[in-house]
C-alpha cells in the first residue's frame, strides 16, 4: 500500500505587511509622544545630590520662573487662581502630589507663598523638584 | 492549457529577525518615555497651620539664610562645612536635635535646596524652615 505523505508547508509570513506594521508603529509612537507632551516653562533647575524620586500616581506641577510668576500647564496663573486650582485638585483626589518646579534664582518669598497655601489647605506633602548636578557643571558650594 | 501557479514569496518565520528588532525598538521606546517624565527632588512634610512644638534650647540648631545666600548662625557668617560640623556635633549629643532655618524672602531658591540637600545627607529628621518677617539689619 502506498502511503500518501502530505507535504508540510513551511510557515510563511508575508513581508509586504512589514511596511504596514512599521507605519502603524510610527503613528502609535507619535500619539504616545503627544499624550506625554508637557508644557514646560523655561527654568534653570536647582541642583542637589541626595535626591529621591518624587513621582506620585497623580501630580499637579506648579512652575515658578525666576521672576516669581506662577504657571500651571504652561499657562501663567495668579496666586489666587492657583489656590483654587490646588483646592479643587485636592478635593477630587486627596492623594495628588503637589510638585514645585522653581527656577534656582527664584526668590524664596514665592516658594513660601505656595507653601503657605498648601498649609492652609491642610495638604501635608510637597515636592521640591531638583536635578542631579552635571559632572562638569557642579560647583562646590 | 496548463496554468502555472506562482508561489508567493514570503519570509520564513524562522528567519524573521525584523520582528525581534521591532519588539526591541518598542521596549527601548517605552523605557525612554517612562524615564523621561520622572522627576527627582525632595518630598517634604508640612506642619499644620499654627502648630507649635516646644523644643529644648540645647536640642536646637538655628541658622539663617540671608538675601545674598550667605549662611549665618546667631548673626555670625558660617560656611556650609561649619554648619555640617555643628549639626554633626549636636546630633552626637542630642540625637533628636531640631534644625531651624530662617530664610530671607529674597534668598535664591537654590540656597534652600542646598540646605535641604545637607539635611538629607546628614539624615536629620527634625528640620523646619520659615521665612523671615523682615530683612535683618546689617551687623545684627
Amino acid at each position: 500500500m502506498k502511503v500518501i505523505r502530505k507535504k508540510r508547508r513551511k510557515p510563511f509570513v508575508p513581508i509586504s505587511t512589514m511596511s504596514d506594521i512599521a507605519f502603524l508603529l510610527l503613528i502609535f509612537m507619535m500619539l504616545i509622544s503627544l499624550i506625554h507632551y508637557r508644557r514646560e516653562v523655561p527654568i534653570q533647575y536647582p541642583e542637589a545630590e541626595h535626591l529621591t524620586r518624587t513621582e506620585g500616581a497623580k501630580k499637579l506641577e506648579i512652575w515658578i520662573d525666576r521672576g516669581g510668576r506662577f504657571y500651571v500647564g504652561g499657562k501663567e496663573q495668579a496666586l489666587q487662581e492657583i489656590e483654587g486650582l490646588i483646592a479643587d485638585t485636592i478635593v477630587q483626589d486627596p492623594s495628588t502630589q503637589i510638585q514645585i518646579l522653581a527656577d534656582r534664582d527664584t526668590p524664596y518669598r514665592n516658594i513660601n507663598a505656595l507653601v503657605e497655601i498648601l498649609k492652609q489647605l491642610q495638604h501635608r506633602v510637597v515636592s521640591f523638584v531638583a536635578r542631579e548636578p552635571q559632572k562638569d557643571e557642579y560647583r562646590n558650594r | 492549457m496548463k496554468v502555472r501557479t506562482h508561489r508567493r514569496t514570503g519570509l520564513d518565520i524562522g528567519e524573521s529577525a525584523t520582528l525581534s528588532d521591532l519588539a526591541f525598538l518598542l521596549i527601548i521606546f517605552f523605557i525612554v518615555i517612562a524615564v523621561f517624565t520622572v522627576h527627582k527632588g525632595f518630598l517634604l512634610g508640612l506642619p499644620e497651620p499654627g502648630s507649635t512644638r516646644i523644643i529644648p534650647r540645647e536640642e536646637l540648631l538655628q541658622a539663617e539664610l540671608t538675601a545674598s545666600g550667605e549662611l549665618r548662625s546667631r548673626g555670625t557668617p558660617i560656611s556650609t562645612e561649619e554648619l555640617i560640623r555643628m549639626a554633626e556635633s549636636l546630633r552626637k549629643d542630642r540625637p533628636n536635635m531640631t534644625f531651624l532655618l530662617k530664610i530671607d524672602p529674597e534668598t535664591p531658591y537654590q540656597r534652600l535646596v542646598d540646605i535641604v540637600d545637607i539635611v538629607r545627607r546628614l539624615d536629620i529628621d527634625n528640620f523646619s524652615f520659615s521665612m523671615m518677617e523682615e530683612h535683618p539689619q546689617p551687623n545684627e
